[in-house]
């Protein structure tokens, strides 16, 4: 935010308060931030077709757009806004009109704190990594809601489903970024990503041993929490039809479409800010660091959708085995390793 | 199994009475994505937990068999082809067998040697569908696309052979409807090169995938005595570490002339009997009819592929006969019973996925519901042969 | 065994219940309906004979069966140049039958049992305790030629919907003119050439607006 509230000062001088200049460069910033999200579902169903159409030894969208179909996205939303909002006769109508919104703005909200780079972050939180791990999860309420409202037992399944692997993966997810917490010492988005200043070397995954387990941890941890393959069990296609939004048509379903994409960049950009480096490039001074921020995240992005289209799906008992039996104690071992290696190398305060 | 029983045991416990809790029906199809066509099975679950499948089938009943008694012999043929139409040639081989043993007519050399040929293209079409659509089922989308690459190639073939890609009625009784293409030989050995490279592609994609493994290894046994007791033949029996094969050990055809080995679950990854034995059985088969398919090639010689002693009209002397042969699925077979007229009396069609499908009634209490879509999904059923 | 060994066996064992001895293409012997049961279970367990698997079962219905060997049997009835479906006079007799092709994997050979039952009591013993494959096929047999087996487990329709009239394997078997209100006679009725009056609805088959159908199961 102190990039907009600079811009505003320097265009009004004095003709603003500084409430005012408060109050301009949050509503800026938001709009910004909901730009970005609409953006991320445009430019990643692209994407996700094209890369799962390259993975399966196929094109992909090839007409809308003369180019490789780069207006599919744009010609699915014309066609998704068409459509007719069927809410089913017997759902518990303002559940099943509200759930995607809860949805979309637990997504929306964490943005708030991710730097993107430097000073252009919509709100430098002191306590910024659990204010996103906190608000992200009122995703899984919004979930909850949408199974539940639908009256559909199998979106009832989905979203049970979803609910319990969203509450159970934030687990391991917080507790992988635990170690980088106590390396930093703060809980600081950007004071996180300036203690990485100095190349790649000095990037937190490649801290220690235990760092970089904690960011394969956090990785796969982040691909269940946003509910993508192989850990989709909430939608499953062929177990349950579509999961918690088998019921939804039109804009609302197109909110869900929205929030997952967002999800996954949003979780993207969570590694690429704690352990990647944030906008510090590999070497060399910080140069274009909002490109470089980005390129990370969607370099993460890309990565996830090559093992969606490449692994098989988890079965549900598997998919708590391999959270509560494995990750989280590995996670404790790695905040307990960490800490260790801390008063080894004496950077102990 | 250890993980579906003690999911059974939790359920006989009496916490759910005194949840005062009730199992959840919910049915599965006729509209749902695992159920590979319009199947309905009725489940009462308990969470994740199966606790009784009842199959509701019939959705696609044309009553062929009621057909049959209006058309006459020959006619019929078009009809079999409806059956399995992801395999419709395998069913037409069943009926022409059936028909021609009734008759007692020799089939001309050149026309079992392509009959075996276009047979053995269709089991691995077969396969290759149902190869991918398990992987489908377990989440893999990518193996499925993979296989249609390679199917397309059959159906290339076929259609150049026959003029249609989909339901061919090639077969006639006493041999063909008309002689192969020129050049049949050559894109027919072209694709098995092609296809004995692409088969480990798949084991790479899918095979010794550790979650496909997880997945389906321990999952939906079905053993021998299950097998023998409720019918299930094929890829099911073999699974399940019978090598009984009806082109083996009860041939038809020319089978017997060729050299070729029937695959069977060892219980590689799991126990005997398991998903990943039934799939695994798909997978090296499809080698199997590679072998068989270019020493049939080898062997192909010239000459007519028409029974010339046979009438447009064919009458079948009085009589019963049951008639098996392998199809994809499994044992396809043909109960005829013929008045000595120009039509059927009555045929029986003994389609392999109607056996294969009752057995998921009896193995799927205690599963998980993921598990039930895997184990339907490793029985490769056609709904079109079911309810006929 | 050859399939005479096996058939005089079931006659020193069963006696009067074994009735003939059936030399078509396929060997067999016909029994008795009612004791068919028992038979399958001494040809399952019968270590000589070992029939474990029940290859198919076929129910038919032999009204119009050319004994001589003419092939003159009765036509089906279909549906008329208009559309109507064919309705005939004559009623079918003849008897109905069951056969059952049995195969054994232990020691290689196979034997058909057939049985004979009277079209107006057309009752035969079940064998789903003994072969559980049989279980469907019974059930087939019953929803599409109309025998009733004895002792099956759970014996309703599996093919056609629960409330279907009538058998459709039977030799004089009528199509339905509509069912459930909807005309099956194939005629462009979108195109005003069918009306209500020219279809005749079995009595208790009701209009669409008053049907109701059977409750088979939740919605999903």
């Amino acid at each position: 935010m102190q990039v907009m509230t600079e811009l505003f000062a320097r265009i009004f001088g004095d003709g603003l308060s500084p409430v005012g200049l408060l109050v301009a460069g949050g509503l800026t910033m938001a709009l910004v931030m909901s730009l970005v999200m609409a953006l991320c579902a445009i430019v990643f169903t692209w994407a996700e077709r094209k890369v799962a159409g390259f993975i399966q030894s196929r094109y992909g969208p090839m007409r809308v757009g003369r180019w490789h179909g780069v207006l599919q996205p744009v010609a699915d939303m014309v066609k998704i806004l068409g459509k007719e909002d069927i809410i089913p006769r017997d759902a518990d109508k303002r559940l099943f009109q509200l759930a995607p919104f809860v949805i979309f703005v637990g997504s929306l909200m964490a943005w708030a704190a991710i730097p993107f780079a430097p000073g252009f972050i919509a709100a430098d939180l002191d306590l910024g990594l659990f204010y996103i791990f906190a608000v992200s999860s009122a995703a899984s309420i919004g979930i909850l809601m949408a199974g539940w409202a639908s009256n559909n037992k199998w979106s009832l399944y989905g979203a049970v489903r979803g609910v319990a692997q969203g509450v159970s993966y934030e687990i391991p997810l917080a507790l992988a970024c635990i170690p980088v917490v106590m390396i930093t010492g703060s809980l600081n988005m950007n004071d996180i990503v300036i203690a990485q200043q100095g190349g790649i070397w000095r990037w937190h995954f490649l801290h220690d041993p235990f760092l970089f387990v904690s960011f394969l941890l956090y990785f796969v941890a982040s691909i269940a929490e946003v509910n993508r393959g192989p850990f989709d069990l909430p939608e499953t296609e062929s177990e349950l039809v579509a999961g918690y939004h088998t019921e939804y048509t039109g804009m609302r379903f197109a909110f869900f479409f929205l929030a997952e994409y967002a999800n996954l960049f949003l979780v993207s950009c969570i590694a690429t800010a704690v352990f990647l480096g944030g906008w510090q490039p590999v070497f060399g001074p910080v140069f274009l660091p909002g490109l470089v921020f980005v390129t990370k995240a969607v370099l993460l992005v890309l990565l996830q959708m090559w093992l969606r289209w490449t692994l098989p799906r988890l079965r549900v008992d598997q998919l708590m085995h391999v959270c509560w039996k494995v990750m989280v104690p590995l996670a404790l071992v790695c905040v307990l390793g960490a800490g260790i290696w801390m008063l080894a190398t004496g950077q102990a305060g | 199994m250890s993980e579906t029983a003690t999911g059974r045991g939790w359920a006989e416990q009496d916490v759910r009475r005194e949840l005062h809790s009730e199992l959840l029906e919910i049915n599965m199809g006729p509209q749902h994505p695992a159920t590979h066509g319009v199947l309905r099975l009725l489940v009462r679950t308990d969470g994740e937990i199966v606790h009784g499948v009842t199959a509701h089938i019939g959705y696609l009943h044309r009553c062929a068999e009621k057909i049959a008694e209006g058309c006459d012999w020959r006619q019929w043929m078009v009809y079999t082809d409806r059956f399995d139409y992801l395999a419709p040639i395998n069913m037409n081989f069943g009926y022409a067998v059936a028909v021609e043993r009734m008759l007692g007519v020799q089939v001309p050399e050149r026309a079992e040697h392509i009959r075996v040929i276009c047979a053995e293209l269709q089991r691995i079409a077969s396969h290759l569908i149902a190869i991918g659509t398990f992987g489908l089922d377990m989440g893999a989308w990518t193996p499925l696309l993979y296989c249609f690459r390679e199917r397309e190639e059959i159906l290339n073939i076929l259609e150049r052979l026959t003029g249609g890609r989909m339901l061919y009625n090639y077969f006639d009784i006493g041999g063909l409807r008309f002689d192969a293409y020129e050049g049949f030989e050559r894109d027919v050995l072209d694709f098995v090169n092609i296809m004995e490279q692409k088969i480990p592609e798949y084991d790479t994609l899918l095979s010794y995938n550790k979650i496909f493994i997880e997945r389906t290894a321990d999952v939906g046994v079905i053993d021998v005595a299950t097998c023998r007791a409720y019918g299930c033949t094929g890829p099911v029996l073999r699974g399940a570490g019978v090598p009984f094969d009806c082109r083996k050990d009860d041939p038809y055809s020319i089978y017997d002339r060729f050299e070729f080995d029937i695959p069977y679950g060892e219980g590689e990854q799991g126990t005997v009997g398991d998903c990943w034995d039934r799939y695994m059985v798909r997978m090296r088969e499809m080698y199997e009819s590679c072998r068989i398919i270019r020493q049939a090639v080898d062997a192909l010689p010239g000459g007519p592929v028409k029974a010339e002693d046979l009438k447009k009209l064919v009458k079948v002397p009085q009589g019963s006969l049951y008639t098996r042969t392998e199809s994809s699925k499994g044992e396809i077979g043909y109960h005829i019973f013929a008045d000595g007229g120009s039509k059927p009396f009555r045929t029986k069609v003994r389609s392999p996925s109607f056996s294969n499908l009752h057995v998921i009634e009896k193995v799927g209490p205690g599963m998980m519901l993921s598990d039930l879509v895997a184990t339907v999904g490793s029985l490769d059923i056609v709904l079109g042969e079911i309810d006929r | 065994m050859e399939a005479t060994a096996i058939h005089a066996l079931l006659q020193s064992r069963f006696g009067d219940a074994v009735l003939d001895y059936v030399d078509s293409y396929e060997k067999g012997s016909l029994v008795a309906a009612g004791r068919v049961g028992e038979i399958a279970t001494f040809l399952r367990d019968d270590a000589t004979l070992g029939f474990e698997s029940l290859m198919s079962l076929t129910g038919l219905d032999w009204d119009g069966y050319d004994a001589t060997g003419k092939g003159k049997s009765v036509d089906i009835l279909g549906y008329d140049e208009l559309g109507r479906p064919e309705t005939s006079d004559r009623v079918g007799d003849g008897d109905l039958g069951v056969a059952y092709a049995l195969y054994s994997p232990r020691h290689g050979h196979k034997h058909t049992l057939f049985v004979r039952v009277p079209r107006a009591a057309p009752e035969v013993a079940s064998v789903a305790a003994v072969w559980p494959t049989a279980e469907w096929h019974e059930r087939e047999a019953w929803d599409l030629v109309g025998i009733r087996f004895a002792g099956h487990p759970d014996l309703r329709r599996i093919l056609l919907d629960d409330a279907w009239e009538g058998h459709p394997l039977r030799k004089d078997y009528a199509m339905p003119g509509a069912w459930q209100g909807v005309p099956l006679d194939g005629r462009d009725y979108a195109a005003g050439k069918w009306t209500e009056a020219d279809v005749t609805l079995p009595d208790d088959v009701k209009r669409p607006e008053d049907a109701k159908l059977p409750d088979t199961g939740n919605q999903g």
